[in-house]
């Protein structure tokens, strides 16, 4: 098993905030991490330079050894890098099926002018039926995304992700918005698919799902790492306490 | 059919493939483009000055095409980098700027445009079916682009980009492809339009042109080739239908044009939608 | 000498396009609608300016009048055309105020005819001599008012409940709402005042040129929305940075790429120039 993800040295401002503050870490094939910390930490903005989306002011990412720092996002995509959205983006102008089969066509999209001939969409439309069973969609198909419910676009998310057949899936708080039981069963699910050889990355504030479900634990507090171990150790260190409460008492672990 | 019948059909059949391939632009990867007369324009000049050197009528067709082609890409660059309304007032500028550069070029003709365009040679007729032809080959193609895989890669850049991009779609490549062929349609009307005319000027191919070509892909539905087709050869036999109250023809167009969008956004294709929707729930319920 | 005298002229355009572009630019930030029927609202007020004065002989008692009437025509359109289609793609309402625009200008034609109306006494004709330039009392009074009014607008909306209000909205409609700013009222005094200004833009044009005509509205208006693109959509300062850079560009540009390109599309390809360089204009919005 290899360093499938590392990130070095990532230094991110907005104007005249300082985002991100020379982070580094990595990922080792297989791994499930959660990426925590309170409101503002950089979370998300870490995952957007990881994907491609944000431009850090200095930074090394690389994916399986490949330095990927000067890549576009669909590239990195094409190397096996996913991600979902905290404030889910689903294609409002498709049917939920479709949304997921677009994914799964992602070979066919690689290059304009062979898409321009190529028509079938069974093969990628039968994959995405799959995918949408693992997540517990299936029966809503052919519905529109227009008007589903919160739970059910987030798993959405989450199926249109696994579709680009990803080395490296990274969920932007997944389970945010979702009750007890939908946020308990998508989170299995994520650990089904992890188990299954899937390396994950997650920003999560329910800290019960991530100390039950993390193998390691990644903090960050104002842009700066000040955790990165395993979730017993993190949670004991009195920096991350300190980090945690005042900001967040009520995100703390029931 | 008359001399006056042809000459409206083919006018018609050139607006279609004006409108066909604006909607693969506006409609298909949702990018505004408010200056597409400016690519009419170019392949109408093209076509006009190579014919008037020599070329045959194929060859003079075919470079208006290619030439358009390739400036719908460098105009598809600046899509690249503005988004939304900053590519539509883009669009448009580009539409002046055409205009600007082509009234102080001599060789262009100036204010006074290209004449003296050679004749096609088929007849009236003959090149009535030809554009007929041609039109229904861009119909066939556009839908043929919107069933493929291109088209679903259009769909999701017209939807949320951003989110294309994350899905490995080539985001700057689809935009790029889709100018390049929206305009080389435009191309290929602009010298089918110059042989058609014998005559062009620069106020041909002005902002009203470029207002014009977009309100029959919006009055059709932006992104339905039906819609588009069938709007496009309303909106065009329109004018000759109030010849009688010929002075008021841009008066009730611009009228047609804000009440469309104003009552029914999603133009003719979203009419039929919600009538189809509404038989349908009557047989389930009735 | 020539290059003050090229500058001078350069800020008395600017200031004729900075009256006509802030309206565009507030209705921007509140709306995010390109309102290029504001094209019309600046003819109307030419037109009603014209009418006024030849009738009572007062340009004085003309100019508020009409600049009154045509802000009250902005809000109406605003509650007819644009209220009931906000939550539109942005392609909808554009194309309704492209339609709204071009059935203005022919009701205008259709109206007053197509050759326009002058003035019987054509008032500010006379000359006067500034920094050894000769220029029009017209042109002088035209940047006078402008600073005028456009610092009164400044100061209204910093110093007044209703112009903090409209600020508040602006930035944030949702915290404004909470502290029960009336969205409504904001959005219709936003249109009374840009519209109202571009009536006064509209009857400035009229007086250089003794002459309104039903097509006077669209170059600047084109030229307008290219301005408020360059100043950062819905950025007023930045919009009358660039409307003054603008006509500066425009006057000096004239003399040397006046053999490449006309003089109006010097606007665009500037725009099109800056927009590659900086995709979100000179300034960013807001």
């Amino acid at each position: 098993m290899g360093t499938l993800l590392q990130v070095s040295g990532v230094t991110v401002r907005f104007g005249g905030v300082i985002a991100l503050n020379d982070v580094s870490f990595k990922v080792e094939q297989g791994e499930f991490i959660s990426l925590i910390g309170p409101n503002g930490a950089g979370k998300t903005t870490l995952l957007r330079v990881i994907t491609g989306t944000v431009a850090p002011q200095s930074a090394r990412v690389s994916l399986s050894g490949r330095d990927v720092t000067r890549l576009p996002t669909n590239r990195r995509a094409r190397l096996g890098l996913a991600m979902t959205h905290q404030i889910v983006r689903p294609f409002h102008s498709m049917t939920v099926l479709d949304n997921v089969a677009l994914a799964a066509g992602h070979h066919r999209i690689d290059r304009v002018l062979l898409a321009m001939g190529s028509f079938d969409r069974s093969e990628e439309r039968r994959r995405a039926g799959e995918l949408l069973e693992t997540v517990g969609i299936a029966e809503l198909s052919e519905k529109s995304v227009v008007g589903q419910p919160l739970g059910v676009l987030k798993r959405l998310e989450v199926a249109r992700a696994l579709a680009l057949e990803p080395k490296l899936l990274l969920l932007d708080e997944p389970l945010a918005g979702l009750n007890h039981v939908e946020a308990a069963r998508l989170a299995d699910t994520v650990v089904d698919i992890n188990r299954k050889g899937m390396t994950v990355v997650m920003i999560e504030h329910n800290l019960g799902e991530v100390l039950r479900i993390s193998q390691r634990l990644v903090v960050l507090d104002n842009g700066s790492k000040i955790g990165d171990g395993n979730p017993e150790e993190v949670m004991r260190d009195p920096a991350v306490r300190a980090a945690y409460i005042g900001k967040e008492k009520h995100h703390a672990a029931p | 059919m008359g001399i006056y019948e042809i000459s409206l059909g083919t006018v018609i059949c050139i607006n279609i493939i004006l409108a066909v391939g604006l909607n693969m632009i506006t409609g298909f990867c949702g990018q505004i483009s408010l200056g597409h007369a400016a690519f009419y324009g170019v392949g109408a000049y093209t076509a006009a000055i190579t014919a008037k050197a020599g070329l045959p009528l194929p060859l003079a067709l075919l470079s208006g095409l290619i030439l358009t082609g390739l400036v719908g890409i460098i105009v598809g660059l600046t899509s690249l980098r503005v988004r939304e309304d900053f590519l539509a007032i883009t669009t448009m500028g580009v539409g002046f700027l055409f205009l600007g550069i082509v009234r102080q070029q001599e060789a262009l003709g100036g204010e006074l445009g290209v004449s003296a365009i050679p004749a096609h040679g088929m007849g009236k007729m003959g090149f009535f079916l030809f554009v007929l032809l041609l039109a229904a080959l861009a119909t066939a193609f556009s839908l043929v682009i919107k069933r493929s895989w291109m088209g679903f890669a259009f769909d999701a850049v017209a939807d949320d980009e951003d989110t294309a991009r994350l899905l490995s779609v080539d985001v700057p490549a689809y935009k790029l492809a889709a100018f390049a062929l929206g305009t080389a349609l435009a191309g290929l009307a602009g010298g089918l339009y110059a042989y058609f005319a014998r005559l062009i000027v620069p106020d041909d191919f002005g902002f009203i042109t470029s207002i014009t070509i977009l309100s029959m892909v919006a009055v059709g539905g932006i992104g339905s080739v039906f819609g588009v087709l069938i709007s496009t050869v309303i909106l065009t036999l329109m004018p000759e239908f109030f010849r009688f109250v010929s002075d008021y023809k841009l008066l009730i167009y611009g009228a047609l044009l804000f009440a469309v969008m104003r009552f029914a956004p999603d133009g003719l294709a979203g009419f039929a939608r919600d009538i189809i929707r509404r038989f349908h729930a009557k047989g389930d319920g009735g | 000498m020539l290059y003050l005298e090229l500058f001078i002229q350069g800020l008395i355009y600017g200031s004729m396009y900075a009256i006509i572009a802030v309206g565009l630019t507030l209705v921007y930030g509140l709306l995010r609608i390109l309102h290029v029927a504001h094209a019309g609202l600046f003819a109307l007020g030419g037109y009603l300016g014209l009418l006024l004065t030849n009738a009572t002989g007062s340009l004085i008692l003309a100019t508020p009048a009409a600049a009154a009437a045509v802000g009250f025509v902005g809000m109406i359109i605003y509650r007819l055309c644009y209220q009931p289609i906000l939550d539109r793609p942005p392609y909808v309402p554009l194309i309704a105020s492209i339609g709204l625009f071009i059935a203005m200008e022919e009701i205008y034609r259709l109206i007053f005819g197509p050759y326009g109306l002058t003035y019987l006494d054509p008032p500010l004709q006379s000359q006067i001599t500034i920094v050894g330039i000769n220029l029009r009392t017209a042109e002088v009074t035209m940047v006078v008012v402008s600073v005028f009014l456009l610092g009164a607008l400044s100061y209204l909306s910093q110093k007044t409940r209703i112009g903090v209000a409209w600020r508040a909205t602006v930035d944030d409609p949702q915290i404004a709402a909470s502290y029960g700013v009336d969205a409504v009222k904001v959005r219709y005094l936003n249109f009374f005042i840009g519209s109202g200004l571009a009536a006064v833009g509209g009857i400035f044009v009229s007086l250089l040129s003794n002459l309104v005509e039903p097509t006077m509205g669209g170059v600047p208006s084109y030229k307008a929305l290219a301005i408020i693109v360059l100043g950062g959509l819905g950025n007023v300062t930045g919009t009358l940075i660039a409307s003054l850079v603008l006509g500066v560009i425009e006057a000096f540009g004239t003399i040397y790429v006046g053999d490449l390109l006309d003089r109006d599309a010097i606007a665009f390809a500037f725009l099109i120039f800056v927009l590659m360089l900086r995709p979100t204009g000179l300034f960013s919005g807001r």
